[in-house]
């Protein structure tokens, strides 16, 4: 494929980015989230994305959480487009929702999304009653490589702590 | 909304400041930001718990940003008496484009970091 191709090809794959309006909404919408198609599948690389803005509501007494979402991942045929994940993200705006199912929760759509080779999303969200939850989602497909790659980042998880500022 | 007032000596410097600032813009996309509060104390300040609730009760309302320092000046003006009140609110960057927004007294904004934030 040429790059003129593809760049139409991809500008066909993606409605939200470029379009005049942009639609907010504000209860939890998966079908949001678009892809378009990975050039380079036969490498393996990361991708990350950070979103400093995450927002949902405790499902308990409905106060406001806030943290900053990381997602690393090493994309096969689909990536996420990176402005349908940021309107995905902020439709949790409403949504009650405890940090360590929120974070799986977005795992498994952008698992279910594109099925990546390797997929990981660690919630930082800002502490409440003085603790901050940090919940880690990862994932990997069937393949011996990236199965190595989800063992070895889940053990060595936090070997060397972070410090409290 | 009104903030409760509760007692406080007077000339007593306060300064408040929140990482937790959601609005909405006109557009409907949110936005987030950090708001400072500073004022000398006449006999008053406001009760915190009030305050807490009033910044998250802006996070489905709409502002242009450039007013959202006004809006948080006016209500605590009308809640409690007060002298040299300044808001700042630094609201995160749209399109590349970073805003401050002041009203009311000028004063320093100390960036304080969240001691319990694991970075």
């Amino acid at each position: 494929m040429d790059e003129k191709e593809y760049k139409t090809k991809r500008a066909k794959e993606v409605a939200q980015l470029g379009a005049g309006h942009t639609e907010y909404k504000y209860e939890y919408a998966p079908e949001l989230l678009e892809t378009f198609e990975n050039v380079h599948p036969q490498m393996d690389y990361w991708v990350t994305l950070n979103a400093d803005e995450f927002s949902s509501l405790c499902p308990k007494t409905n106060q406001p959480d806030f943290g900053t979402l990381i997602i690393n991942y090493i994309p096969n045929i689909k990536m996420v487009e990176s402005k349908s994940l940021k309107l995905y993200l902020f439709s949790f705006i409403n949504s009650g929702e405890f940090h360590e199912d929120v974070v799986n929760k977005i795992g498994k759509d952008l698992v279910a999304l594109m099925q990546p080779k390797y997929l990981e999303v660690i919630g930082i969200f800002y502490p409440r009653g003085n603790i901050s939850i940090h919940p880690t989602f990862s994932y990997a497909n069937d393949e011996v490589e990236y199965q190595e790659i989800k063992k070895y980042r889940f053990l060595n998880r936090n070997l060397n702590p972070q410090r409290i500022g | 909304m009104q903030l409760t007032p509760l007692h406080v000596k007077e000339n007593t410097t306060i300064q408040y400041m929140s990482h937790e600032l959601l609005f909405l813009a006109q557009s409907g996309q949110p936005y987030r930001g950090t708001v400072y509060v500073n004022f000398s104390s006449i006999g008053e300040t406001f009760d915190l718990l009030d305050f807490k609730k009033y910044l998250t009760s802006l996070r489905d309302k709409k502002f242009n940003a450039e007013d959202i320092a006004y809006e948080i000046y006016e209500t605590i003006t009308k809640s409690i008496q007060i002298e040299n009140l300044g808001v700042i609110v630094d609201v995160t960057a749209r399109g590349g484009i970073q805003q401050r927004l002041c009203y009311g007294a000028e004063f320093n904004a100390v960036q304080k970091k969240n001691i319990f934030q694991v970075r």
